[in-house]
């Protein structure tokens, strides 16, 4: 059934809000990526006490070791970025892989495959991570692995779900009829179908990968000390808000506007595609 | 069915998952390549040091031998000892299990209601203006990362305003409850990204509930605003909405552990934190088994519970 949604009366406003996410987006993607290469200092070197306030050489202050936080933020945003991107790659081939591969062979095996598959969603993702960087202290393959991994099993389910839809359509079965070979029916009758939903439904899992991955910052997993990491800055800097609240607000304010955003755009992608598929069956 | 069968069965295949649990968190510790011995023994250990580490840590036997003792010892109720310290693992988690189970349950009586509220006015209205305010509104808070949140809180309430506590000590021996103003915070966090969660489930529920035809017979009969929300779409719409929760609890787990960790507040996730970053391996084997465990129960219980709020049994009888 079709949810009761009618969503033409706030097109105007909602659009207007899309444009706003994908430009808070760009926004924090370009900090994080082209920061590195803007920033002049070292994030490593002292310039001044710990938790001084903006001042000449250090215009937004110092951290608990008094080096510069401009620097530092700079520096910081693309490990978490990349890592997400990384993790959301790998869920989504591993889990597109599966998914078709399931949603065309037998059923009973299939079953039995998708029991355990439940099992893995069941496992809390950060205590995949912690326990991953517990075997593999200060290592960011660590946190890649179990960021994927633990996005996987979702993925896999919804991508099974729509190749099991399109392998019961005609063209399918009329493909296999003429003698189609697995992979050229993989290729031109089920990818073009579930491409939409795949894609979504990596939005909905990098959404996920975002918040793992800064997680992990902040929790210190990963490769550690000395180098920047917006999570890990927040941790660092807590005890000294009182006296430069901007090292623990400025990397919290821009991890929380990208994950909104990002969360915001997802959904709405995630949205459109449903609208998208249910159009669709029902013609 | 009745609720004998029901529950083996679902008992029958919770074990097992538990057992297969247990071995995914013994490998995931020995998955990738680290080096536990040097992490223990210090950078600047000699080759004969490392080698009495890895001799009184048992590390040279095979990594089967190993989980089949451990889980072993984990069915007689002993989870071996930790790296530092030297105390049981058991003891440690007993210590603070107590502390977080009160944070959690806490949690729970303020998630609870105000999704069920939350949830309910939106999804009984699918698309009209209160829909989409809370809508968002859950969106923009599902959307911080929890330790964002948390910080925040922390900043606000505690350092700038000086109205709560920043750290969530409690003196030896104590209860968190012998000073409840450090619960505070710790709670409204994990209650608020509870709440955002629930709210999600109980509004698609609800929604479709709302869009069934009974729901529109009632409406029909001339019932409408809160009493066709409470005594018609909410009945039909909790049974749904409590087994989804179960099946997201893991994810509140996650979330107690970052809690527990930005306030300090002493429970297993705190507990479980401090051991990875001493690279305690036995003890994060052990805490991880019983967050499994929790998790797998809460999942059970939520089943359980949606299955005797199902309107449809009623009926059925």
């Amino acid at each position: 059934m079709r949810p009761a949604f009618s969503e033409g009366r706030s097109r105007d406003t909602s659009g207007l809000l899309t444009w706003c996410c994908a430009g808070v987006c760009l926004l924090v993607l370009a900090v994080a990526f082209l920061g590195p290469l803007l920033a002049t200092g070292s994030p490593t070197e002292q310039v001044g006490p710990p938790f001084a306030a903006p001042g000449p050489g250090h215009p937004l202050g110092t951290d608990f070791l008094g080096r510069d936080v401009a620097t530092r933020l700079l520096h910081g945003g693309w490990v978490v970025l990349a890592l997400s991107v990384g993790a959301t790659a790998l869920a989504t081939l591993l889990g597109a892989g599966a998914g078709v591969w399931l949603g065309l062979t037998a059923e009973r095996g299939g079953e039995m495959v998708m029991r355990g598959v439940d099992l893995l969603a069941v496992f809390p993702s950060l205590l995949l991570l912690m326990l991953l960087a517990t075997g593999a202290p200060d290592n960011d393959a660590a946190v890649l692995l179990a960021v994927g991994l633990a996005s996987t099993p979702f993925s896999l389910r919804v991508v099974r779900a729509a190749t099991r839809q399109v392998a019961g359509t005609g063209y399918v079965l009329t493909a296999r009829a003429r003698g189609d070979s697995w992979p050229a029916v993989v290729r031109y009758d089920v990818l073009p179908n579930i491409a939409g939903t795949v894609l979504a439904d990596a939005g909905i899992r990098f959404v996920a990968a975002v918040h793992l991955t800064a997680t992990a910052g902040f929790l210190g997993l990963g490769r550690g000390a000395p180098n920047a990491n917006w999570g890990r800055m927040i941790r660092e800097n807590l005890a000294g808000t009182a006296l430069n609240p901007l090292p623990v607000l400025l990397p919290a304010a821009l991890l929380a506007a990208f994950a909104v955003a990002v969360n915001l755009l997802a959904d709405r992608v995630a949205g459109r595609m449903r609208h998208f598929d249910s159009a669709r069956s029902d013609s | 069915m009745s609720w004998g069968p029901f529950l083996l069965r679902r008992l029958a295949v919770a074990v097992p998952t538990l057992g297969a649990l247990s071995a995914l968190v013994f490998g995931a510790t020995e998955l990738l390549p680290g080096d536990a011995v040097s992490a223990i023994a210090g950078p600047s250990a000699t080759e004969a040091e490392r080698d009495a580490v890895r001799d009184r840590l048992g590390l040279d036997r095979d990594p089967v031998t190993r989980y089949l003792e451990w889980a072993g010892g984990a069915l007689r109720g002993d989870l071996g000892t930790a790296y530092t310290g030297g105390r049981a693992v058991t003891e440690l988690i007993g210590s603070r299990l107590p502390n977080s189970l009160l944070l959690a349950g806490l949690a729970l009586l303020v998630t609870v209601p105000v999704s069920v509220t939350l949830g309910l006015l939106a999804g009984a209205r699918a698309g009209r203006r209160s829909d989409r305010v809370v809508s968002t509104g859950v969106l923009l808070v599902a959307g911080l990362p929890e330790f964002v949140l948390a910080t925040v809180l922390l900043w606000l309430m505690a350092a700038e305003a000086d109205l709560l506590p920043q750290v969530s000590l409690v003196p030896l021996g104590g209860t968190p409850l012998g000073t409840p103003e450090i619960l505070v915070l710790p709670v409204l966090t994990l209650a608020a990204s509870g709440i955002a969660v629930g709210t999600r489930l109980v509004r698609s529920a609800g929604a479709e509930v709302a869009a069934s035809p009974w729901v529109e017979a009632a409406r029909l009969r001339g019932i409408a605003g809160t009493r066709l929300a409470v005594r018609h779409v909410l009945p039909g719409a909790l049974a749904p909405a409590t087994q989804a929760f179960g099946l997201v609890s893991g994810a509140l787990v996650g979330g107690a552990i970052v809690v527990e960790t930005v306030f300090g507040y002493p429970g297993i996730g705190l507990e479980l934190q401090q051991a990875v970053a001493h690279r305690d391996v036995p003890l994060v084997q052990g805490i991880a088994l019983v967050l499994c465990a929790i998790t797998l129960a809460t999942v059970l219980l939520a089943d359980i519970a949606a299955r005797a709020l199902d309107p449809r049994r009623g009926s059925a009888r």
